[in-house]
């Protein structure tokens, strides 16, 4: 978008609205988990997605990998890959069967890992339902093909023998890695990988979530609510709040300069050494995405707040090269 | 490999000490009864006439010997166990001298035939068709194979079983309706024997598994529409894993592991299930054979029946117990 002469993103997702729609005793009900969102990710880029619990952040990568179920409904807006050339779009009347595309150009990490491998197959069956469709080799060379990639995120090729019961917290998330990396993906997804394990294992495993996609030079979408992640992990970094995206810039800038005030409030909340005062919570709790309220979704919580936030709904607007930020109190020409 | 031997010794002892339990209560209710089966027999065998006291008094000695009634209740108890040790239950009283083994190894092929020619089809039938039901959830279809399972379901099966009777044995007269084979017909291993016993099995099989399928399929539609939302299904559908290998290795092979464990259950009820049956469709099988024991006060042949069936259910839920750790290698561990 600023950056012309960079090559195509491989991820834009443009205007994308995604609504829960209910209907409990003959009333209807749109919960906007994803209101008028618009992002891209550029090649070989880790691109962090944060906010708090319920924000709509899983409902939108649940959107960009094309995993929607009722009551989920993509209500406008799109979803483009471009996959060495090859474009995708999710949401287009003449979408493509997305088989083909799952695994060998878009996979996906999951939130807790202890459960996304079928308790009743060895992992070595798992890797080939995943992804001997796409290595185009016999059984016999696929398997060291996989053993290989094992080896390489320091896995022993054993694993593959295991049930997933057998394997620990850390080495079945390190195995889930393995299993979205092993066909060279242009694009990954990983929600929440860390989520459930200590940090020290945690360490390891972002270490290894980075290295792999240094090696295969993918892009990857990481989401968490741990803002220490983000610092570590991610180039760039979108803060997400009430099914809206409020900032998006380069990490460290967002981290040194942030211009939403909920984006600042949330790296206040990070612990910095020597700190002896405690933390101050944020008054007030999300607003219900069912009835948001009117304006800025944020005023209600908003030191900042303007009479205008309370009318008017702020747009993404940029304040720097590669920074943006819906915030009428950091967009100067709108105070009023 | 050590931990499933070691699963199989625990297990085989628990089989061990589930039939010493049950046969010393077997032994114990048919001791604790007041009816006294020498009494009884020698109050009919006189009911006819004046019969001296000192025959009647070798009578009832002979029968105490027959019996192994001799002594008191210990050694009662240690002559049924060398009896049971060798697979000898005394004759029986109801069609004396034939031995008690001699009538039961004559019945229990037809009731174990029977019952579990029955109970594995509807066991397989009905988890098919309602792990497909709980897949397909938008099959009209198989909704209405739900709304038919549910309706079936709690009528008893001796309800079904006299339906059948009546709509193949008089409204339309196309299967036999008693027996287990032709009257006519010789026994032998051939083909049209063994016809002709698959011909009269049609409405008892038919009868126990009209009513039984409904509770697999519930409980199969159920398990399945629960499992469609675990992590790995859900994770193997964003992975692009071909649709069919997610139905059979993802779906159904997690939703079987309970229903295993159930039907090692069903097939313990074998034995009580099958006695109504028999009886309506005069099945020269174990439950009959039981009924009429119990209405001839024949003792040795209860309590032969009641140990073979103590036996026969807890090998067949130890064969599907030693067999789970197949379907499900976390058992192993615990």
């Amino acid at each position: 978008m600023s950056e012309g002469a960079a090559p195509a993103p491989v991820l834009t997702v443009t205007a994308l609205r995604a609504y829960y729609q209910t209907r409990l005793f003959g009333i209807d009900r749109d919960v906007r988990a994803v209101d008028n969102v618009t992002l891209h990710v550029n090649a070989n880029e880790i691109y962090g997605l944060a906010g708090e619990s319920s924000c709509g952040k899983t409902t939108l990568i649940k959107t960009i990998a094309g995993a929607i179920r009722p009551p989920l409904k993509v209500q406008g807006g799109s979803v483009e890959f471009n996959f060495h050339g090859r474009r995708v779009s999710l949401y287009d009347k003449n979408a493509p069967d997305l088989a083909d595309i799952r695994w060998r150009h878009l996979s996906y990490i999951m939130q807790g890992s202890m459960s996304v491998l079928n308790p009743l197959r060895r992992v070595r069956n798992s890797f080939v339902d995943f992804a001997f469709r796409h290595i185009h080799k016999p059984m016999a060379e696929f398997l060291d093909t996989v053993r290989a990639h094992l080896l390489r995120l320091h896995l022993q090729p054993e694993v593959l023998d295991a049930y997933p019961h057998e394997l620990s917290g850390g080495m079945r998330q390190r195995v889930a890695i393995a299993l979205a990396t092993v066909c060279r993906p242009e694009f990954i997804i990983a929600d929440e990988p860390t989520t459930a394990l200590d940090v020290i294992v945690q360490k390891g495993v972002l270490t290894m979530i980075r290295e792999v996609q240094r090696e295969i030079g993918s892009s990857l979408i990481f989401v968490t609510h741990d803002m220490a992640v983000h610092a570590n992990l991610c180039d760039r970094l979108g803060v997400m709040y009430a099914g809206r995206l409020v900032e998006e810039g380069p990490t460290a800038e967002i981290l040194r300069e942030p211009r939403h005030p909920y984006t600042a409030h949330l790296i206040a909340s990070l612990p910095r050494i020597g700190d002896v005062a405690p933390k101050k919570a944020l008054e007030g709790t999300p607003p219900s995405l069912a009835d948001p309220p009117l304006g800025c979704r944020f005023h209600p919580r908003c030191p900042l707040a303007m009479d205008i936030c309370k009318r008017e709904n702020p747009q993404m607007e940029w304040v720097g090269p590669v920074h943006r930020v819906a915030c009428f109190a950091a967009q100067p020409g709108k105070r009023q | 490999m050590t931990s499933y031997s070691g699963y199989m010794l625990r297990r085989f002892g628990q089989f061990v000490l589930v039939v010493f339990i049950g046969i010393n209560l077997a032994f114990l209710i048919t001791h604790l009864t007041p009816i006294d089966p020498i009494e009884q027999t020698i109050s009919a065998a006189t009911s006819f006439g004046s019969t001296s006291p000192e025959a009647i008094a070798m009578m009832r000695q002979a029968l105490r010997e027959l019996y192994g009634l001799e002594g008191g209740l210990w050694q009662q108890y240690a002559a049924f166990w060398k009896r049971i040790a060798v697979g000898d239950f005394g004759p029986s009283l109801s069609a004396f001298p034939t031995p008690v083994s001699d009538l039961i190894w004559r019945a229990l092929p037809w009731t174990v035939g029977l019952l579990s020619v029955s109970t594995l089809l509807t066991w397989c039938l009905g988890n098919l068709l309602g792990g497909l039901a709980g897949y397909f959830q938008k099959s009209s279809m198989l909704r209405f194979a739900g709304v038919l399972a549910m309706g079936f379901h709690p009528i008893p099966y001796y309800i079904t079983a006299f339906v059948l009777l009546i709509v193949f044995g008089y409204l339309w007269p196309v299967l036999p309706i008693t027996g287990g084979y032709r009257m006519s017909m010789p026994r032998g291993f051939n083909v049209d024997f063994i016809l002709s016993v698959a011909q009269h099995s049609i409405l008892p099989v038919l009868s126990l598994m009209i009513v039984g399928l409904g509770g697999w399929f519930m409980g199969m539609r159920a398990l399945v529409s629960n499992i469609v939302s675990e992590d790995y299904v859900q994770y193997a559908e964003l992975g692009g894993v071909a649709r069919r290998r997610i139905l059979t290795s993802y779906i159904m092979r997690n939703a079987l592991l309970p229903q295993v464990t159930g039907l090692a259950m069903s097939l313990g009820a074998i034995f009580n299930g099958a006695i109504i049956t028999e009886q309506v469709f005069g099945y020269p099988g174990i439950g009959t054979l039981l009924v009429s024991a119990v209405h001839a006060g024949d003792y040795s042949l209860v309590l032969g029946l009641t140990t073979v069936s103590i036996i026969a259910v807890s090998a067949a839920v130890l064969l599907i117990d030693l067999l789970y750790p197949l379907l499900d290698p976390r058992v192993k561990v615990r």
